[in-house]
């Protein structure tokens, strides 16, 4: 029984060898700096209003949604998040603790919370729509099959060093927003508190089980989150190429659903049975800052749950598939 | 080939660390949101006296409160009094910033007091040297018919929140939730001329001596937050002037609610109330917007102006 090792080495080698890894590292380094300026100016704006004071920012904020929730025009729903995010606010000045101290860590949060269901996917997918589809676009599967090694050696390795890949994607996209945010915004903040567990509950915010961590450990949940949100896209978009002969078909067929998804949580809270969808239920990070879920009855034990259905399926299809059906081409 | 190995050994070293870092990261989180420990709750209650605003540098820091009027309502530019205050105070060479404005739609003096408990609202107030309050409207117009069920129970409440005004936890859930009672009258102000056919003479004047009550509680809470600024309240005006059954006893409330407003006002040497009555009254197809109840553009043009007068 030849060892998995050298296998996996092998396909790590070839990940890298095709320049995939770098092109993500370049669209981090590339897209991270226009982020970090837009915030920038953001922040130099409120500055010149609110005499860089953030409790007359916040209190000016949640005056504003209070404002808003009283016209009829907007959808209940939404409303429901405003007095959500209102009595958060609420609670931050109450402790006088600043939810946005600009800091470079600061950024990095906000910035990941708001790529996990779409961004960070797509750099996922880089790499995983690629790694089958790939071989049978240029041919190279028949050489890789004719050798004296079991399929599923094979298929398993492929899926070894991608999960690898995950797990340095999911890192450097902490470590370069970090980097570059930091020159902006200094490389201070890992122990400004962050509060999570706020509990909702229809429209009111149940504070009892708040408690504030250091945002060094938020992040580091947060990373957890992410990276758990990664394996599963990357094990979904290593069944399409799979599935799919060629690698442009594979990226197309998981892009569709990504971005159906967000559009889906941007408006499909009627439509209940959707929370069975995987894209519905990537913003896992939401559950730890304590906004709403997009469907009523999401949990993050729920959501976790059905991402989990969806990976394990995912991979017995893949090793299903891949050890039975002929290669012809 | 060597070059190939050493980027294997590192490839596969830190992305071997990345996810044992990452998986820690995982169970922690799904820990920590599964069973929340409530425990390390931290504790830093807001500095309930903080740094007065800095000392007469010339410059006019603005805070308004206060309900619809003081929002900008009805303005089509979205400025309002306190913005055109602004504007034209600038104008005049003086310096005038705008620390905030937190009027909100619909606000009644029982939905004010308790958002005077409010620590964020405080610290604003604290900020500032001119205080501009507009309140009172929809206790007059609205609290006595539509509202009349609630405005009552808050203000069985309102007696609570005064004696327990520092606090702050505590008395921040309750404002919330009344300040959600407010929102849903702001719902009904936005169709206030409806409301209109409803207003008698007596409902008008029902809920006067109780709202000026809490009138005369609110000032006085503004001044001991900030004892240093200047409070200038809005006086109101008769939005239903034009129509006829309404023109009086609608004038005689309103007359009766400035003038308890000045008994109160004339009693603090750092309160002013700027009277709009006049600047309406037959003037109400000119100055109020489409809605017949909130002033348009020029509306708020004109008590702007008075303001600047007083304030200058």
């Amino acid at each position: 029984m030849t060892s998995l090792i050298p296998l996996i080495r092998n396909e790590c080698l070839k990940i890298i060898k095709k320049k995939r890894f770098y092109i993500i590292l370049l669209i981090l380094v590339v897209l991270v700096p226009m982020f970090t300026y837009a915030q920038m100016r953001i922040a130099d704006r409120n500055k010149d209003k609110f005499n860089s004071d953030w409790r007359l920012e916040i209190q000016q904020q949640i005056t504003d949604n209070q404002n808003s929730l009283g016209s009829d025009r907007i959808p209940e729903e939404w409303k429901s998040y405003r007095k959500i995010f209102v009595q958060q606010l609420q609670y931050y000045l109450d402790h006088d603790v600043n939810p946005n101290e600009p800091s470079g860590v600061t950024f990095t949060r906000e910035f990941l919370d708001n790529s996990v269901s779409l961004f960070i996917p797509l750099l996922i997918m880089a790499v995983a729509s690629d790694l089958v589809s790939g071989e049978r676009t240029t041919g190279t599967i028949k050489m890789l099959l004719t050798r004296p090694v079991k399929r599923w050696k094979v298929l398993f390795s492929k899926m070894a060093a991608l999960l690898m890949f995950v797990s340095l994607i999911v890192l450097a996209a902490f470590v370069i927003s970090y980097l570059i945010s930091g020159l902006a915004f200094g490389y201070k903040g890992f122990n400004v508190p962050v509060f999570t567990g706020f509990q909702l509950n229809g429209d009111t915010v149940d504070m009892s089980a708040v408690h504030a961590v250091p945002q060094w450990k938020y992040l580091l949940m947060q990373g957890g989150l992410i990276w758990f949100v990664s394996v599963v896209v990357a094990l979904l978009a290593f069944m399409v190429s799979v599935l799919v002969r060629s690698t442009a078909a594979s990226i197309v067929v998981m892009m569709a659903a990504l971005i159906a998804g967000t559009i889906l949580t941007n408006m499909a809270s009627a439509w209940t049975t959707a929370k069975y969808l995987f894209m519905v239920n990537l913003g896992l990070t939401g559950y730890l800052s304590g906004s709403p879920a997009p469907i009523e009855g999401m949990t993050l034990s729920f959501s976790m749950g059905v991402l989990a259905v969806w990976g394990i399926l995912s991979v017995i299809i893949s090793f299903a598939v891949f050890t039975k059906r002929d290669i012809l081409n | 080939m060597n070059d190939s190995k050493w980027t294997w050994r590192a490839v596969s070293l830190i992305s071997i660390a990345a996810t044992i870092l990452l998986l820690g990261g995982f169970v922690y989180a799904v820990k920590d949101i599964l069973y929340p420990r409530g425990e390390a709750l931290l504790t830093t209650l807001p500095q309930e006296t903080a740094a007065p605003a800095a000392e007469a540098d010339g410059v006019i820091k603005i805070v308004a409160l206060g309900d619809s009027l003081a929002k900008g309502t009805g303005d089509n530019e979205g400025s309002g009094f306190v913005k055109r205050t602004i504007d034209d105070l600038t104008a005049k060479g003086s310096k005038a910033n705008l620390i905030g404005n937190l009027g909100i739609n619909g606000m009644t003096t029982a939905g004010l007091q308790s958002r005077l408990q409010q620590e964020g609202v405080k610290y604003a107030l604290r900020q500032s040297n001119v205080i501009l309050v507009s309140i009172g409207g929809n206790d007059l117009f609205r609290g006595s018919d539509l509202l009349g069920s609630s405005s009552k129970g808050q203000q069985i409440a309102a007696p609570e929140t005064e004696s327990t005004d520092s606090g702050s936890t505590g008395a921040n859930t309750g404002s919330g939730l009344s300040a959600g009672g407010g929102m849903t009258g702001g719902a009904e102000g936005v169709e206030g001329a409806e409301g209109a056919e409803d207003v008698t003479p007596e409902s008008l004047l029902a809920a006067l001596p109780e709202a000026a009550k809490r009138l005369n509680t609110i000032l006085e809470r503004i001044a001991e937050i900030n004892p240093e600024a200047q409070i200038f309240y809005m006086g109101l005006y008769n939005p239903f002037g034009d129509i006829p059954e309404l023109l009086v006893p609608g004038n005689q409330a309103v007359t009766a609610w400035n003038n308890a407003a000045m008994d109160i006002i004339n009693k603090h040497s750092n309160m002013t109330l700027v009277p709009t009555f006049d600047l309406f009254n037959r003037h109400l197809d000119k100055y109020l917007s489409s809605d017949h109840f909130h002033p348009n553009g020029d509306g708020y043009q004109r008590m702007s102006e008075r303001i600047v007068q007083a304030v200058q």
